[in-house]
């Protein structure tokens, strides 16, 4: 397996309270890899020590074939210098569980800013690209819209197409659901699951155990800082090994599970159609589904 | 920057402390009182009330303090009230505190919650009592850093009065650089005495903050 | 009391000059506090503990000594030391003076930035210097104006304490025309008003401003 994600020995301690004890997990190129557990278990810090949001106090991190921080023989930390480090998140996309757009740009401005500033990339380019990102999630409407005339599951969609337009190689959810409405969170649901499909190496913090049932290869389950089972999205899911994974599963399972397959909010069904266009850029030779002359 | 002379203007400076705490002291007692009955003025259901509140406000806090200074030093003796400096000083000190601080108590209790006055009101309180026991409890809280940091403005501001030859601590520091045309020993000297006052009050506003603060 | 108002037309063009030096005043010092302000906020918040500690130094003591102390060491310590006019000096000290509320003014406006946008810009590798300039401190703005705007009318009004130190602006020339013709009632009043004319634009223009910078929803 070519590991896009490799994190040995993680731990990360606020003040006094050690939140992550040593975790151990790597992420495959194209693998989608879910992460459940309880509230606090640290499942959201494990997520955003990967792209060095937080500065984890032990183990090693290491991102597309950049370390990004280590443990030294004696304890310390050694870190990789603030350059490497925002290089390295260039090919790596985050979305938040609050959106974190841009409030004073528009749709448009917020998708095209990384990308132009800093990748260089020429800004009609990159506003081309964001146009086709926008129509494939199904907010082509919507490009000169502000994101507080938007939606939650709109504003969510629109942060997916933020992080894709930089064309990363790994991306990062952290609950990205969970400030939604439930009957939008269906919307952003289809959006990750095409993701998946086009074969992007995705790392999923989520509650919705339905989505990691039918979308995740492999499915994560931390408890109290450590990683309690890990395996195959359907074994875990159905027959957990682990005591502590069964009482989770029976108090998180007894609420009604959603499926991404239901009427996904209001776009619904119009939505899947806009989505089989495909979000990534596809390679020479392959489906050539929407793709017209296409712009490097 | 001779430093004897800065020892040796303390004690002329602090002459003058006396009357600029009590210009401070009086204004603000008198411009408290005053605030508290324009922020009822403009809370009453009796329309000339409001108004006169309102315009009261813009106009006191639309022109400079040293306007009004002026104004009661040299205005008002023509049309034939004739004040000491010391009290046309105060007068004019309250009017203008009286406008701020009113400001203070309206926002202040407008900014509670409405949602306090909606239940105190569901569970049948009358508005005195409420008003009394729920509201005015949590705007003085809000109210709190905004009062004290208009009356540290307003200890700083008393320094105008020196323009209207009220003896108070900057008028005697005038005295002593005009004597001996030293400058910066007598201003620093001045400066240190202020800051202490000031600092003074902003411990005091960190007190009262503490207080007022909500248990949690 | 009989009240002459002719005074004031008479007196009209001195007025309108003690005006006008009002204003010189105001306009050059409130450029002076802000570039001074945005400058002391950006310290505040630098990683450097000795710049961080020099604002909060000048701020604690600009906050804490009256303008009209300010004033006087800009006139008879710098003025002296560096030869300048008495409108030099005011406009050193008011901008002085002022830059300490407008440095608080700007970093509460800063500090108030939701801190998601930190991280999605960190996230979609943005450097500081690009996301200080294009994200936070547009966002900060539209905190900043309330404050920002009635800071300046005080400053505005502070202008008139530059009679202290022998600036003839609008005050100034008040208070001299009243002592030649024993008219201040007139006098002041219209001064009084000139004022109020001047900071009723500023208010209008503040609630155009923060119409102007609402985020659109």
């Amino acid at each position: 397996m070519d590991a896009l994600v490799n994190v040995t020995g993680l731990r990360k301690s606020f003040g006094s309270n050690e939140v992550l004890r040593g975790v151990d997990f790597a992420v495959g190129r194209g693998e989608v890899v879910a992460i459940i557990g309880p509230s606090g278990s640290g499942k959201t810090t494990m997520l955003r020590c990967v792209n060095l949001l937080e500065r984890p106090t032990g183990g090693r991190v290491e991102v597309d074939g950049h370390v990004l921080c280590e443990q030294l023989d004696d304890g310390k930390m050694q870190f990789a210098d603030k350059r490497e480090i925002r290089e390295t998140r260039e090919h790596v996309g985050m979305v938040f569980q609050r959106f974190n757009l841009f409030p004073h740009m528009t749709v448009l401005a917020n998708i095209i800013e990384a990308p132009v500033a800093v990748k260089g990339v020429n800004k009609d380019h990159a506003k081309a690209r964001a146009h086709e990102l926008l129509e494939v999630i199904g907010l082509g409407h919507k490009a000169d819209a502000y994101p507080l005339q938007l939606s939650g599951g709109q504003r969510q969609r629109v942060a997916i197409a933020r992080a894709l337009a930089m064309e990363p190689a790994v991306m990062l959810f952290d609950e990205v659901t969970s400030s939604v409405d439930p009957e939008l969170a269906g919307e952003i649901l289809l959006v990750m699951k095409r993701l998946a499909q086009e074969g992007m190496t995705m790392l999923v913090v989520t509650h919705e155990m339905s989505f990691a049932a039918d979308v995740a290869d492999r499915v994560l389950f931390i408890d109290h800082g450590l990683v309690v089972e890990q395996g195959p999205a359907a074994e875990v899911l159905s027959n957990p090994q682990n005591e502590r994974t069964r009482a989770f599963l029976r108090a998180v399972l007894d609420r009604a599970p959603m499926t991404t397959d239901e009427e996904a909010g209001e776009d619904g069904g119009a939505l899947e159609e806009h989505l089989a266009h495909g979000l990534l850029h596809q390679e020479p030779g392959e489906s050539g589904k929407g793709a017209e002359a296409e712009d490097e | 920057m001779d430093w004897q002379i800065v020892w040796e203007s303390v004690p002329l400076i602090w002459k003058g402390a006396s009357t600029t705490v009590s210009l401070f002291a009086w204004a603000l007692l008198i411009g408290t009182v005053g605030a508290l009955a324009l922020a009822l003025m403009r809370l009453a259901s009796f329309k000339p009330f409001v108004w006169f509140a309102v315009f009261f406000g813009w106009l006191f806090r639309g022109i400079p303090l040293l306007i009004l200074l002026f104004y009661a030093f040299f205005a008002l003796p023509e049309a034939g009230w004739v004040l000491s400096p010391f009290w046309a000083a105060v007068l004019a000190f309250s009017l203008w505190t009286a406008a701020y601080q009113a400001e203070v108590i309206r926002s202040g209790i407008s900014a509670v919650e409405p949602g306090q006055w909606e239940a105190s009101e569901a569970l049948g309180m009358s508005r005195l009592h409420y008003m009394r026991r729920i509201i005015i409890p949590q705007g003085i809280r809000i109210m709190v850093p905004p009062y004290t940091s208009n009356a540290m403005t307003l200890l700083k501001q008393t320094s105008l009065a020196t323009l209207v030859t009220v003896p108070e601590m900057t008028l005697l520091t005038q005295r002593i650089f005009s004597n001996n045309f030293k400058f910066i020993e007598p201003i620093f000297a001045l400066a240190m005495i202020y800051l202490a006052m000031t600092t003074l009050l902003l411990i005091g506003q960190a007190l009262a903050e503490r207080a007022f603060r909500l248990r949690v | 009391m009989e009240l002459d108002w002719s005074v004031v037309l008479r007196s009209w063009d001195l007025l309108w000059a003690g005006t006008r030096i009002t204003l010189l005043l105001f306009g050059l010092s409130l450029v002076l506090a802000t570039v001074l302000g945005l400058a002391l906020a950006l310290m505040r918040l630098s990683r450097f503990w000795l710049l961080r500690w020099f604002s909060i130094g000048y701020v604690w003591l600009f906050r804490g000594i009256p303008v009209l102390v300010t004033l006087f060491f800009a006139f008879f310590v710098l003025g002296r030391r560096f030869g300048l006019t008495p409108v030099q000096a005011g406009i050193l000290g008011l901008g002085f003076d002022a830059a300490a509320y407008k440095a608080e003014i700007i970093r509460a406006g800063i500090m108030s930035v939701d801190p998601g946008q930190y991280e999605a810009s960190e996230a979609l590798a943005m450097t500081r210097r690009h996301y200080m300039f294009r994200i936070i401190i547009p966002q900060s703005i539209r905190v900043i104006v309330p404050t920002y705007m009635s800071n300046t009318i005080l400053v505005l009004k502070a202008t008139s304490v530059a009679v202290a130190i022998g600036i003839v602006e609008l005050t100034g020339i008040t208070r001299q025309l009243s002592n030649s013709t024993t008219q201040p009632i007139e006098l002041f009043t219209a001064a009084a008003l000139v004022y109020l004319a001047l900071t009723t634009v500023l208010v209008v223009l503040q609630g155009v401003l923060e119409r102007q910078f609402a985020l659109k929803t």
